[in-house]
């Protein structure tokens, strides 16, 4: 499975997202993800993927728009 | 109605024990805030904190000691302070109560209570475990010490805390309804859980590369959040009349109070809700925007807050919100949550006092969003500085501004 799809079955299961509207292009604004809901996006997938985001949320913010922006940066962060 | 005057100020701050030191090392731009040491401090990823240098020995007996969390310590240390510099204020104590504002109050006792039963694995807590850390116990205790009988009062808003506690107690005083308040915030959140629980929110300030102390970084473009602080600060309030009546110093007048709460989301906060709460403030001061001379903002250094709380502050001041002088203390001191509302009342107090603008550290790039006037390079005389607006705003959306003028 890759990183995107291992992120869209996460999303699925614990956040209730249908994975049918989960793509590379969705924006965490469509998707309904707000500041609170990202932190727990966050948290969990710190659990799933065994790496430490960043703890500057402005930071995870500047840098991830879209689905495809979140799971580069988590396999930026598995590489390491 | 009756006017709101202070008489009486207490302060203990991570800059320093009493008001006097506390806006020395604003005006000398230094920052209490460092990398936290001591057991378990290395298992935090965000370990900046600004602690107070407090020793409760010398000002408790053992016995009393082992009923008082730091946050009581705190509160009965600045009670005294001001009561003492109030001169006896208390006369009638039917007619005298306790306004406190707390965020977390005994969260240090808490704390340790849960290490002992589950880190430990006992099952003996502390016989006065709840007393330690009821959110009403620094309250209680001020009212215990000076025997006042009037209302004890323990409002909890988190960051507004302490602004409404004075605000509220202030409303007392103008119906007549008390002759006097002490009226403050208390907060000692710096302990394991608390802290770990901030980091999990992910609003702490990430410590700058090359200096711990520059790591708050208000209305910054590279601001990464706020760092936790602990202290105390209290204020006597009192009639005008009454004050002037018994000989007592005047130190300023609470002159405007404005309550508004966004009830829009639980941690990000509105323009329009603050906005709302600073323009409550003016009209209950009966006071425009020129009148006001110089802004403590509530400044935390989140990507949230400064952007809205500037866009807040230029909706209401409209042209005049670039002539007027904005700083965040909060970058010396930190972010005494429950506290903080208290803290900056009495630094805008002492504003007044000296003159002199406090300003804001580490903002060097300012971000786009915020284009006020910080004060960011250093601490500036103020010519006719007689009224500061000090803002606070809170996670769960109450937001509390409180405007305080020479009497």
């Amino acid at each position: 499975m890759t990183v995107l799809e291992r992120l869209t079955a996460l999303l699925e299961r614990d956040f209730g997202i249908p994975k049918a509207s989960l793509d590379a292009d969705a924006t965490l604004e469509s998707l309904d993800i707000d500041s609170l809901r990202l932190i727990e996006i966050v948290f969990a997938v710190e659990e799933e993927f065994k790496v430490a985001m960043p703890q500057d949320q402005g930071e995870i913010r500047g840098r991830v728009k879209t689905l495809g922006d979140l799971a580069e940066l988590i396999g930026e962060l598995a590489a390491k | 109605m009756n006017r709101v005057v202070v008489t009486g100020m207490g302060v203990v701050s991570p800059l320093g024990n009493d008001i006097a030191a506390t806006f020395d090392a604003l005006v000398a731009m230094r920052s209490a805030i460092r990398r936290l040491e001591g057991p378990g401090t290395e298992r935090l990823v965000n370990r900046l904190g600004a602690p107070v240098m407090f020793d409760p020995q010398p000002h408790f007996d053992a016995a009393k000691l082992r009923m008082l969390d730091r946050v009581s310590q705190l509160a009965l240390f600045t009670a005294a302070q001001a009561v003492r510099a109030a001169g006896d204020p208390f006369a009638d104590p039917a007619r005298a109560g306790v306004s406190i504002g707390t965020g977390m109050a005994g969260a240090q006792s808490a704390d340790d209570a849960y290490r002992t039963l589950y880190a430990d694995r006992s099952d003996r807590l502390k016989p006065f475990t709840v007393l330690l850390a009821m959110n009403n116990a620094p309250a209680s205790w001020i009212g215990l010490e000076y025997g006042l009988t009037g209302p004890n009062l323990t409002y909890s808003t988190a960051c507004s805390s302490s602004a409404v506690a004075i605000g509220e107690a202030a409303r007392r005083i103008e119906r007549g309804e008390a002759d006097v308040m002490i009226a403050g915030g208390a907060e000692a959140c710096l302990n394991f859980g608390t802290l770990k629980a901030w980091e999990a929110l992910r609003t702490l300030a990430v410590e700058d590369a090359s200096d711990a102390s520059a790591s708050c970084k208000p209305f910054a473009k590279d601001r990464s959040g706020l760092v936790l602080g602990e202290g105390a600060a209290m204020l006597v309030l009192e009639s005008r009349e009454r004050a002037l009546a018994r000989g007592a110093t005047i130190l300023a007048e609470i002159a405007g109070y404005g309550l508004v709460t966004d009830a829009t989301h639980i941690t990000r906060p509105s323009v329009e809700g603050q906005a709302a709460a600073i323009r409550a403030a003016l009209a209950d001061a009966r006071m425009d925007a020129q009148d006001i001379r110089y802004i403590n903002a509530h400044g935390t250094g989140t990507q949230a807050n400064d952007g809205v709380e500037t866009a807040a502050i230029k909706q209401v001041f409209g042209a005049q919100a670039y002539k007027v002088p904005v700083s965040s203390t909060k970058s010396m001191h930190g972010h005494l949550l429950g506290a903080a509302g208290a803290l900056e009342m009495a630094i805008s107090i002492e504003a007044i006092a000296r003159g002199v603008a406090p300003p804001t550290r580490n903002l060097r790039v300012a971000d786009p969003e915020c284009d006020l006037d910080y004060v960011s390079d250093g601490a500036r005389e103020v010519k006719g500085l007689d009224a500061v607006m000090s803002s606070s705003f809170a996670f769960g959306g109450t937001n509390a501004v409180l405007i305080v003028k020479n009497s």
